[in-house]
């Protein structure tokens, strides 16, 4: 599949700062990575609804909900390596605990992050992130879901943690396609279930299809809620199951998907590839590190092979 | 009607008896609810903050329970506010009852479940500011301990509460000079916090937390600072029960001797007549 690559990033900057036009309730609050997250025109035009903390993701969690009391819808964006990581016990306190409405953005996860080597490779957020009451997590697939799912969770009370990746990425969201909380859309109909979040899915698109020889490719974007009902109805008819994530195998889609099969007496043939309880490593190119670890295009291209 | 120092002096004998009923039946935390009470019953029952009387109003100021062990305090003081019926106080921690442990919004009044330290003061900052944005006139008190100035998230909240001039901002440190496992003296001392608060932009003053003259005075002037306002609070430890004065194993109570009980009642009842 040829498609261009764009900028996830880019897409939310842009999108957020669309939403504030029509939306007054809604807020930044920032720990000094504004322009990487493509904000600094949103804290221009909107000097008085972006809140830079500094360097300070555990006080930048507890101000997002203080201030999401006041009835505003508060965006609290770092790094999924600081926010998420550093200020976990702030989010379950302050925002999941107090149910506050702070949508929490985390930028350059998973081995996507490449150069920036093993302290930036956030592989665990996933994990931190869905094990938390009254949390919704998703991980959008490239630039046109991150707007859809921007816009969604704008106009949601709930709290959340979206999921970011540092860089260009192809474009295989089908733009028309619709984006629902708890909801996974079917890409294409195959005899083995594929289930993919964030930008690696665009790697399936890569392998030729035949007609014995085919992925039944599902975005689950929508990590929690999870969409039990079309994961297991495509499970059920393929018997065969590839789950595709850049995110360590432990907390990650394929350990929640495991345990809604076994729940369901669903026993599949299925490969998870996801990083095995490993730190990733520098390199300017991701796909050398996907292949290193098991989750790129050689490792997909054998676990069909497996499963046929 | 706002309660004269003598009323308030009163009451808190009152509150502070039914405090260690609470504590004595349910097990829970002792030494820093009795040593935050005459703060917390000044705050709520003295007329210079705004909270209403028998359920809270959205117009009311805000208060934030930053050190949430202290729940027990706050939860007699909402009792006599009328905000939840007195007898629920016996039920506190149990089973499907809206008294948590640590202190919950499940109690009418309550705007912010807490229990891990250090997150109040950032937490009422985020309030403070969208209340100072959207040009409401209202006043974010936090209550916070001494103890949990060790946690490196406070003073994150102290940089920011100066950069944003959240002059409607008031932290009162309940200053009582024991921690769990100690004092602070030995588990982590403060040195001069005052200085600490100075050298981060706010507004600073220091009061015996136990005189209501003082704390009237004191609270009435935070009102006008430009800056945010940090009143440390010169507490005793499990203030009212002298046996349990200074020794940090009365932190929190589990399975109180009978006779010790009486003892501590006996003497708050002395205050009562």
């Amino acid at each position: 599949m040829k498609s261009v690559n764009t900028s996830i990033r880019q897409s939310f900057g842009a999108t957020l700062f669309k939403l504030a036009k029509t939306n007054k309730n809604i807020y930044v609050v920032d720990a000094d990575l504004k322009s990487s997250l493509y904000l600094s025109e949103f804290a221009k035009v909107f000097p008085k609804r972006f809140i830079e903390v500094g360097v300070a993701e555990n006080n930048a969690a507890s101000v997002a909900a203080g201030l999401a009391k006041t009835g505003k819808t508060v965006f609290l964006t770092s790094f999924s390596c600081f926010s998420p990581a550093i200020n976990w016990a702030v989010i379950r306190q302050s925002i999941c605990y107090n149910n506050s409405n702070v949508k929490i953005i985390g930028s350059h996860s998973g081995l996507m992050s490449g150069s920036l080597g093993a302290t930036h490779q956030m592989l665990e957020d996933i994990a931190l992130m869905q094990v938390l009451p009254n949390m919704e997590v998703f991980s959008p697939a490239d630039a046109i879901e991150t707007a859809k799912i921007v816009s969604a969770v704008s106009r949601s009370p709930k709290p959340s943690y979206i999921r970011l990746v540092r860089p260009d990425t192809p474009a295989f969201f089908p733009p028309k396609l619709s984006f629902t909380i708890g909801k996974s859309q079917i890409l294409t109909k195959g005899n083995i279930t594929l289930l993919f979040h964030g930008p690696i899915g665009h790697l399936a698109f890569n392998l030729s299809n035949t007609k014995e020889n085919s992925l039944e490719i599902i975005n689950c974007s929508s990590i929690k809620p999870l969409d039990s009902k079309t994961i297991l109805k495509s499970i059920k008819k393929t018997g065969k199951l590839i789950v595709l994530e850049d995110h360590q195998k432990i907390g990650g889609l394929g350990q929640a998907v495991s345990s809604l099969l076994l729940e369901n007496k669903l026993a599949p043939r299925f490969i998870h590839l996801a990083v095995d309880n490993q730190f990733g490593r520098s390199s300017k190119d991701y796909s050398k590190l996907y292949d290193h670890y098991g989750i790129g295009i050689k490792a997909l291209k054998l676990a069909v092979k497996k499963l046929n | 009607m706002a309660l004269s120092t003598s009323d308030l002096k009163k009451l808190s004998w009152q509150l502070r008896a039914d405090l260690l009923d609470m504590v004595y039946q349910n097990d829970g935390h002792l030494g820093g609810p009795l040593s935050s009470l005459d703060i917390l019953n000044t705050i709520y029952f003295s007329d210079i903050f705004k909270f209403s009387k028998k359920s809270p109003k959205p117009t009311d100021d805000n208060f934030i329970l930053s050190a949430g062990h202290l729940a027990t305090a706050l939860y007699v003081v909402l009792a006599y506010k009328l905000y939840f019926d007195k007898k629920k106080l016996a039920t506190f921690s149990h089973f499907k009852s809206i008294l948590e442990g640590h202190v919950s919004t499940t109690v009418p009044g309550v705007s912010y479940s807490s229990g891990s330290l250090g997150q109040g003061l950032s937490f009422a900052a985020g309030l403070a500011l969208g209340n100072l944005l959207d040009k409401k006139n209202k006043f974010t008190l936090c209550l916070t301990s001494d103890g949990e100035h060790q946690e490196g998230q406070t003073w994150e909240a102290a940089m920011f509460a100066s950069k944003y001039k959240l002059k409607n901002l008031i932290n009162i440190v309940d200053h009582n000079k024991y921690q769990i496992d100690g004092s602070l003296e030995d588990i982590m001392p403060l040195d001069d916090l005052a200085q600490k608060y100075i050298s981060f932009g706010w507004t600073v003053k220091e009061v015996d937390g136990h005189d209501y003259k003082k704390l009237l005075k004191i609270f009435q002037i935070s009102k006008l600072s430009n800056y945010p306002t940090c009143i440390i609070a010169h507490t005793t430890f499990a203030k009212g029960v002298s046996f349990a004065h200074f020794d940090y194993k009365y932190h929190d109570l589990k399975n109180l001797d009978p006779t010790l009980y009486q003892l501590a009642k006996n003497e708050i009842s002395k205050h009562l007549n």
